[in-house]
């Protein structure tokens, strides 16, 4: 009963929060991009190759509204965006939320492969941390997190696509269509991640190691390994979601760049381009679709960690 | 607890061992598929522009990837040639007649009559507005074959225009235009993923012959390093735009080649005319001689340019007979010195006390552009001329929004992508047009801009350009440095095929696999 209503205000809270955040965010990325040098006058007349005056951008820009003043063409955009129109791109015409929506599964899709390299790397290498600590299996796993951290995904998926695509003619170099195009992506994505959960995990599992409970249960005779993944696991992997929560925004920005070396076709791919553009309708719908889902899987988290935390579960009621 | 993690080391390890072997069992796996698939006719080629959406009208990619035609186009020689119309004609100044080609008919199998490319174009009118400016089309009538456009004031390049990719004659009344566009080339659609992949297919009934592939893949990835070790490990047949540095692999694996073509895109550097120490011809004169051509061709670009002599390629009938200005540093001090420049104290030019120092403005996403500006400063520092060098990330709005802020750029056109320079003559030195953020106005060239915006006779147009041509040489608005080469990998299987100046018919029903 008690679990019911706080699962219900925490969604309620988060509704709340939700619709406001997307408001402050995009209004934040509308005022940016317009203060920023440069609209999409020039792409749309396509300057670099067709000849146009100063005039003609001139009269574009007019009928295109960037001369209003911002408010009114931020009330513009949000009144629609109220009503479900996202307005279709300057560029290529199409309705925006087709674009977004096509290149969605493409993103989710590489962020899953990434979240799955990123635990196969992170588990092992976060419980040898902790259970070898100081030593070298330790040192090993530190030097791996290192390395992991100084790399630039750029260039990893490179080294990637040298090694196991034209040295050894493993897997495909770019594209989409096998499980075999997911695995270079994902790599270079999960390594890329990893570090920072590595030293996480090894962290916490030493805290957790070392707290009474722990020390009891062991005094209780419990055997090490059960010891370890029942109690001591799980203990820590609440931090490990935790922090998954608040970084999934830098997970969905680092998908970016693999997009783009992978001619992945995601979300990152468009909005770079977007972005460069200045195509106002693209990047304010991005915006929204990705803080919709950042908040939506803050709110997962939330409820993930009160169902792994007792003392959070029952700790207004008891207390 | 020891035990279980030697046990899980050692469980990894075997993991490990294991991956190991299958690798080398699919190694071999692979060998035996590329044999196989030397049978089917099928290409794959590599762009670095990635298209989000496939209609014509919108996007390059329709005549790039051989699903749609223009009525005209430039051939190999860079000269205007019929393609879906056979022949045209200019009634008076602003009306102009096509007879279409008969026998071309669209993916569907319908014919491309003069109806057809009526629709066709008020739909590009309607739906883009850069080429309602370009076309200035007022009113359309069709009959049987005949198509005669109206413009609506005298447009003397509406040929040229016609040129465009946008141009495309496309099936108009259809609802997946942006996804499978139905158009009259070699290839028709079979499927599209935007920004990553287009897969075609041949069409059997092509009006110049069904072609020779049965199928043909276009990737899109913006990483050039990444297109080329595509190409080396046989994924890719072409590769489109590989960068001049790091071709060593390319060239020394017997399988792969290296074409390298001169484009029609021109680099320079553009002098910006409201700085008051610019606006003295002898200075741009003597800042000219200070680029060092040559060199930056050998070592910038590893040969792969040809050294700039004007704004246009020299292939182009209309780009004049001059010689590329020598790097001349002792000539180049003396004219500063005729300006009023002396050395002062510290080795610096000077004139009424003012050092000559100038920020040139730059940017990354032509890299080679950068480099040039390095190499100027280097050479203008030898004669006592200080160069900053800025480099911009939003390059285009900068130049104009920021016009007190730089002095001269490293900048980058297409110089006559339809095969006609009127196009830059009235973009880059009106004063009104849209890439003339130097503001340059030289009463004689707009003079004969606006006498060539009146001629239709080709001829009198190539000597108008040409006249026009010599007075920027003498002017120095723009020092040109270069025309880079458009540089693509191609495998050895691949015939029939060779990339030319103009980036718009890639795809041919002539290419073939062996």
């Amino acid at each position: 009963m008690g679990m019911a209503r706080q699962v219900f205000r925490i969604v309620g809270k988060r509704i709340f929060q939700l619709v406001l955040t997307i408001l402050i965010l995009s209004f934040v990325t509308f005022l940016m991009m317009k203060l920023t040098p440069g609209d999409p006058v020039r792409t749309i007349l396509k300057v670099e190759d067709m000849e146009t005056s100063v005039a003609d951008e001139e009269e574009l820009r007019e009928a295109y509204g960037f001369n209003d003043p911002l408010p009114i063409q931020y009330g513009q955009w949000l009144w629609k965006a109220a009503q479900g129109d996202l307005g279709a791109s300057f560029i290529t015409k199409r309705p925006v939320l087709d674009m977004l929506m096509s290149r969605l599964p493409a993103t989710l899709g590489l962020t899953f492969g990434g979240l799955l390299v990123l635990f196969v790397i992170v588990l092992p290498l976060g419980i040898i941390g902790a259970v070898y600590k100081d030593r070298w299996p330790d040192t090993l796993s530190k030097w791996f997190a290192l390395a992991g951290a100084s790399i630039p995904s750029f260039w990893l998926g490179l080294l990637l696509i040298h090694w196991f695509s034209l040295e050894l003619g493993l897997l495909p170099v770019m594209g989409t269509g096998t499980w075999a195009h997911f695995v270079l992506p994902s790599v270079t994505l999960g390594v890329a991640m990893a570090p920072m959960y590595i030293r996480l995990l090894r962290e916490r599992l030493i805290q957790t190691m070392n707290s009474p409970y722990i020390e009891a249960a062991a005094a209780r005779g419990v055997k090490r390994g059960r010891i370890l993944i029942r109690h001591v696991l799980r203990g820590s992997l609440m931090s490990v979601v935790t922090l998954f929560g608040l970084s999934v925004g830098g997970l969905l920005g680092g998908v970016t760049v693999v997009e783009i070396l992978f001619s992945w076709p995601g979300m990152g791919e468009l909005i770079v381009q977007a972005v460069s553009q200045r195509d106002y309708p693209v990047v304010q719908g991005y915006i929204l679709i990705i803080g919709v889902i950042v908040i939506v899987v803050n709110l997962l988290v939330d409820l993930l960690y009160t169902l792994l935390n007792p003392e959070i579960r029952y700790g207004k009621e008891e207390g | 607890m020891k035990c279980l993690i030697r046990n899980f080391m050692f469980l990894v390890l075997v993991l490990f061992l294991a991956a190991c072997n299958g690798e080398s069992e699919s190694t071999s796996n692979e060998g035996t598929k590329e044999e196989a698939s030397g049978g089917d006719k099928s290409l794959t080629m590599l762009f670095s522009f990635a298209s989000d959406s496939l209609d014509p009208h919108q996007d390059a990619i329709g005549v790039r990837a051989g699903i749609t035609e223009t009525l005209l186009k430039i051939d190999e020689n860079l000269e205007i040639q019929p393609w879906l119309a056979e022949d045209w004609k200019q009634v008076d100044e602003t009306t102009w007649e096509f007879d279409i080609r008969d026998g071309v008919t669209f993916h569907d199998g319908s014919k491309v009559d003069g109806k057809a490319v009526k629709a066709s174009f008020e739909r590009v009118i309607k739906e883009n507005d850069a080429m309602d400016a370009a076309l200035k089309i007022d009113s359309i009538e069709a009959d049987g074959q005949k198509v005669t456009f109206t413009t609506r004031e005298p447009h003397p390049i509406f040929i040229s225009e016609l040129i465009h990719t946008h141009a495309s004659v496309i099936k108009a009344d259809e609802d997946q235009i942006a996804e499978k566009p139905i158009g009259t080339g070699p290839f028709t659609v079979a499927d599209f993923t935007p920004g990553s992949e287009i897969n075609l297919e041949r069409y059997d009934d092509y009006w110049d012959g069904a072609a020779k592939l049965d199928e043909v893949t276009i990737r899109f990835n913006s990483d050039a390093s990444v297109r080329a070790l595509s190409l080396q490990s046989g994924e890719a047949d072409i590769a489109y735009h590989l960068p001049p540095e790091g071709l060593d692999s390319i060239e020394s694996n017997s399988e792969l080649k290296v074409e390298s073509v001169p484009s029609i895109r021109t680099h320079f550097f553009l002098y910006n005319q409201q700085n008051e120490k610019l606006k003295d011809q002898k200075v741009r004169k003597a800042l000219d001689m200070l680029i060092n051509r040559k060199v930056m061709v050998e070592e910038i670009m590893n040969n792969h340019a040809t050294e700039a002599a004007g704004p246009f390629n020299p292939d182009f009938p209309f780009a004049g007979e001059e010689e590329s200005v020598e790097y001349d540093p002792k000539q180049a001090e003396a004219l500063l010195k005729e300006a009023g420049y002396e050395r002062n104290e510290q080795g610096m030019m000077e004139k009424d006390g003012e050092p000559l120092s100038l920020k040139i403005a730059t940017y990354v996403a032509r890299p080679e552009l950068p480099l040039m500006a390095q190499y100027f400063q280097a050479e203008a520092g030898k004669i006592g001329v200080d160069v900053e060098i800025m480099k911009i990330e939003n390059i285009d709005s900068y130049l104009h929004e920021k016009q007190e802020a730089w002095d001269l750029v490293t900048y980058s056109n297409l110089t006559a992508p339809r095969g006609d320079g009127g196009y830059f003559l009235n973009v880059a030195y009106l004063p009104d047009g849209s890439l003339n953020p130097g503001q340059i106005n030289i009463s004689r060239i707009n003079e004969l801009t606006e006498q060539l915006n009146g001629t239709a006779d080709p001829e009198q147009r190539t000597a108008l350009q040409k006249e026009a041509v010599a007075i920027i040489n003498e002017e120095v608005p723009h020092s040109f440095v270069m025309h880079p080469h458009i540089i693509v990998g191609v495998h050895d299987r691949v015939k029939n095929w060779t990339p030319g100046s103009e980036e718009n018919y890639l795809i041919t029903n002539e290419m073939d696999v062996e």
